[in-house]
């Protein structure tokens, strides 16, 4: 199988495409694949040349964390529970995520996630339980990898500088639902940053791994007095 | 203080950055990924406490026997049952900044039954207890960030801490984007790094908790605890890159083990322990299973589908997931697994290490568990060990100014520009794994002299070997320059279950199976010019 995966050395330097074979584990997802390529004496492409290891991120290696997160034959997805076996055809492609600066190879900064949650005072402060909250959906809502898989697939989403995405939105129903004091505050900041932005095309939803239904985050935001 | 550095941003460096800020220190919290990358996010199950409202008859003081009992009697009482008489507050506390737990009818947090434990006392948040509490606590410390009070410093790692005259004043960082190493001065240093995952390779944790940091302490001269305290989780599922835990609840709805012979089932623990066998602790599980020499399952098969898609959903999906097993039509092929550290740092009642200004949290120090921990026990240390050292911290001066350890930046540089020199494909991964090769062997389940003898000499020729050997520069810079570390803290933990001559807890030696009088206590380790020492602490200096 041909692996062609988009590498880069440094944020500095320009992309460049390498292909590799892969005769491991057929059962093997992608993470599997990526260390399977390095656990080498020499890395060497598919045209025998050596090469460096190939940068990626990890942690859990079972779809809890959103360390893995890259596109997968254009598809973003999180490389430890997306399978070969799955993927079909001779060749998967593997790029970095591209809306968020590339570290090296598929390592990238998403620090601007968490940067942009700070900036909008996103925090619920004390919680002030109420009767009739939707307590299953907070708990679906604070299950957000902060992975970055839902603003790579989202057509509004580009660099995060003013349009914050559904990871922003997910936090922001969380806070309001947990302290209706803020609502008002957090509506603000959300209607600013991603409400009067959305275009409502929903593929955040098609590719989130916690199955997070941003449409009833704001739906419910929405209500909130 | 004024301002202070918390290595490791999981449950309990979070906590300990916000209570210290909450105290208006200024406190920078560094790890290599965000918090929702920790190992803590992955805790499933939940955390312990005694409620008003908790089962008839249970009450703190069981919630400590329990503890000590469950931990071979090696914890101390004075800290348990500071770790037990706060856990209510702690909960109430994580309410309140918004973890969302799981309810009862009544609306309050609601608990479930966990082994090792007299009653039923650990809350929970669905299954994704930690996950849970990391988003309240991110959020949390969120607040502190937007005030300036704590300032997050991602995608840097520790390298070593900066000790002078037994006092320590901050730590050397490796930044990963500029390649650069740093010195960051702190009136104190907080280690929150985790458990020794990366010592046996594949585990049920995360691999971003490696052993490193302790490794590297020891050689500054922080003395180490408890390091042959590693408890093994019987039911895991082996995939290629991980074992992943399947949850006791599988037993817990009559889930069998067995193994095959001659075609034939055995059900070795109903065997052996009765109808209940399958229940039995986590350890003695374990070792059955460890000594059964061939390949083992559990079954829950025969349980109704629908049951198992309301009772045992992760399990289903996991099993599908990453091994194509459909649970409701054949058994889980299972194996132990290392999955908690009760080893690590020593630290006394307020975290303090025996380095002055030192202080380490979470599961990376050694405290409370003993030989063994309980479930839900370890939420509960990280939070309120975070606790602890904060209020400690804010209750010390300043120290006055700091010394120049420039001469030591320099030096550390200099090494690592060298590494980077090397012009060798040897990849750092192969001696990871020829490590945790000879940590499965040596320093399994059941252990004894000759074997631990050979793991000790074989990671001497590690050591030697990765001070000789010049590894592949275009792999990060961490992993190349903490595998010295890493081997150091093996060959710690192999030391110290070496000198355990009984067995008590999660150490099991085969060459000493009684639990003996003249080991009822704490193991402490230190480096002294190179050599390890091996002492008990019978005064309980440390833990009392
Ligand atoms: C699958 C699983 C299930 C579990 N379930 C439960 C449960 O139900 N109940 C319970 O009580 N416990 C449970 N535990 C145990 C519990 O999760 C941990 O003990 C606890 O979360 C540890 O928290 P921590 O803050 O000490 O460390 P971690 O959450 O591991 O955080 C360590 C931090 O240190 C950072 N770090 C590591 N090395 C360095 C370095 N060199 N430089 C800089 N930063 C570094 C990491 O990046 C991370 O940010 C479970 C564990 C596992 C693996
Ligand atoms: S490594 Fe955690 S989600 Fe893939």
């Amino acid at each position: 199988m041909r692996i062609k995966i988009l590498r880069r050395r440094d944020p500095e330097s320009e992309p460049y495409w390498e292909a590799f074979d892969y005769d491991g584990p057929a059962e093997s997802s992608v993470a599997g694949v990526l260390d399977w390529l390095n656990y080498h004496d020499d890395v060497v492409t598919a045209d025998g040349r050596k090469t460096t290891r190939i940068g990626w991120e990890c942690s859990c290696l079972q779809g809890m964390c959103g360390a893995c997160a890259m596109v997968i034959n254009g598809v973003p997805s999180l490389a430890c529970e997306t399978f070969v076996k799955d993927l079909g055809g001779p060749e998967i492609t593997v790029e970095p995520l591209k809306k968020f600066p590339v570290v090296r190879d598929l390592i990238t900064d998403r620090s601007s996630i968490q940067e942009n949650l700070k900036r909008t005072d996103v925090y619920i402060g004390e919680y002030r339980p109420r009767s009739g909250e939707d307590h299953e959906h907070q708990y679906t809502a604070a299950k957000c990898l902060k992975c970055g898989l839902c603003l790579e697939v989202c057509p509004n989403y580009t660099s995060g500088k003013s349009f914050f995405g559904a990871a922003f939105a997910n936090d922001c129903y969380l806070v309001a639902a947990r302290n209706r004091e803020k609502a008002g505050q957090i509506k603000a900041a959300y209607n600013e940053h991603f409400g009067k932005t959305c275009s409502k095309s929903l593929s955040c939803m098609d590719v989130c791994p916690m199955k997070i239904p941003t449409i009833a985050s704001m739906a419910k935001l929405n209500k909130l007095k | 203080m004024k301002k202070i550095l918390v290595i490791g941003s999981g449950i309990s460096g979070l906590m300990c950055a916000i209570r210290c800020a909450g105290r208006g220190i200024q406190t920078t919290l560094v790890s290599p990924y965000p918090s929702e990358r920790a190992q803590s996010v992955m805790a499933a199950g939940g955390i312990n406490a005694v409620l008003s409202f908790s089962d008839e008859g249970d009450t703190v003081e069981s919630h400590i026997e329990d503890t000590l009992k469950g931990g071979a009697y090696l914890g101390g009482k004075n800290a348990v049952g500071g770790l037990c008489s706060r856990a209510p507050e702690i909960i109430r506390y994580l309410e309140n900044i918004g973890t969302v737990f799981s309810l009862d009818p009544e609306g309050r947090p609601a608990r479930r039954a966990f082994g090792g434990q007299s009653h039923k006392r650990t809350y929970y948040c669905g299954s994704s207890t930690g996950k849970q509490i990391v988003s309240a606590l991110v959020m949390e410390a969120r607040r502190f960030e937007a005030e300036g009070l704590i300032e997050r410093r991602l995608g840097s790692f520790f390298h070593s801490a900066l000790i002078e005259d037994g006092v320590c004043r901050g730590a050397l960082l490796f930044d990963e984007r500029s390649g650069e190493l740093d010195t960051v001065n702190a009136d104190a240093l907080v280690m929150a790094v985790g458990g020794q995952n990366a010592l046996f390779g594949k585990t049920t944790g995360s691999t971003l908790c490696d052993g490193y940091a302790a490794g590297r302490l020891f050689t500054q001269g922080v003395t180490l605890k408890n390091l042959e305290f590693i408890q093994y989780h019987p039911t895991t599922l082996e995939t290629a890159q991980k074992r992943m835990l399947v949850t006791e609840a599988v037993r817990g709805e009559g889930g069998r083990l067995f193994y095959e012979e001659n075609g034939k089932r055995v059900y070795f623990m109903e065997d052996k322990y009765g109808p209940r066998g399958n229940l039995m602790t986590r350890d003695v599980i374990s070792r059955e299973i460890d000594a059964c020499g061939r390949d083992v399952y559990l079954d829950i098969s025969f349980l109704d589908g629908r049951l198992i898609d309301e009772r045992l959903p992760e399990v289903r999906d996991l099993c599908r997931k990453y091994r194509n097993i459909d649970i409701k039509k054949e058994p889980i092929p299972v194996a132990p697994s290392v999955h908690f550290f009760m080893g690590g740092l020593a630290v006394r009642l307020n975290h303090e290490t025996n380095i002055e200004n030192l202080f380490a949290v979470g599961e990376c120090a050694s405290m409370y568990h003993g030989a063994n921990r309980l479930g839900g026990n370890s939420l509960l240390a990280a939070v309120y060990s975070g606790t602890v050292a904060a209020d400690e911290i804010a209750g010390r001066e300043s120290a006055p100014k700091t010394p120049d350890f420039g001469g030591f930046l320099r030096d550390e540089r200099e090494k690592l520009k060298k590494q980077a020199e090397s012009k060798s494909p040897l990849p750092v991964m192969m001696m990871r794994d020829a490590l945790a090769k000879t940590m499965r062997e040596h320093l399994g389940i059941v252990r004894n002299a000759e074997s631990l003898e050979r793991g000790i000499s074989d990671i001497d020729g590690d050591l030697d070997a990765a001070a000789r050997l010049r590894f592949d520069p275009s792999v990060s810079p961490y992993a190349n320059y903490s595998l010295s570390g890493i081997l150091t803290t093996a060959r710690a933990t192999l030391t110290c279950a070496l000198a355990r001559r009984e067995s008590r807890g999660a150490h099991f030696r085969s060459d000493y199976p009684e639990t003996s009088a003249d080991f009822a206590y704490p193991t402490l380790i230190s480096y002294d010019g190179g050599a390890y020492r091996v002492s008990y602490d019978r005064e309980g200096s440390y833990e009392n």
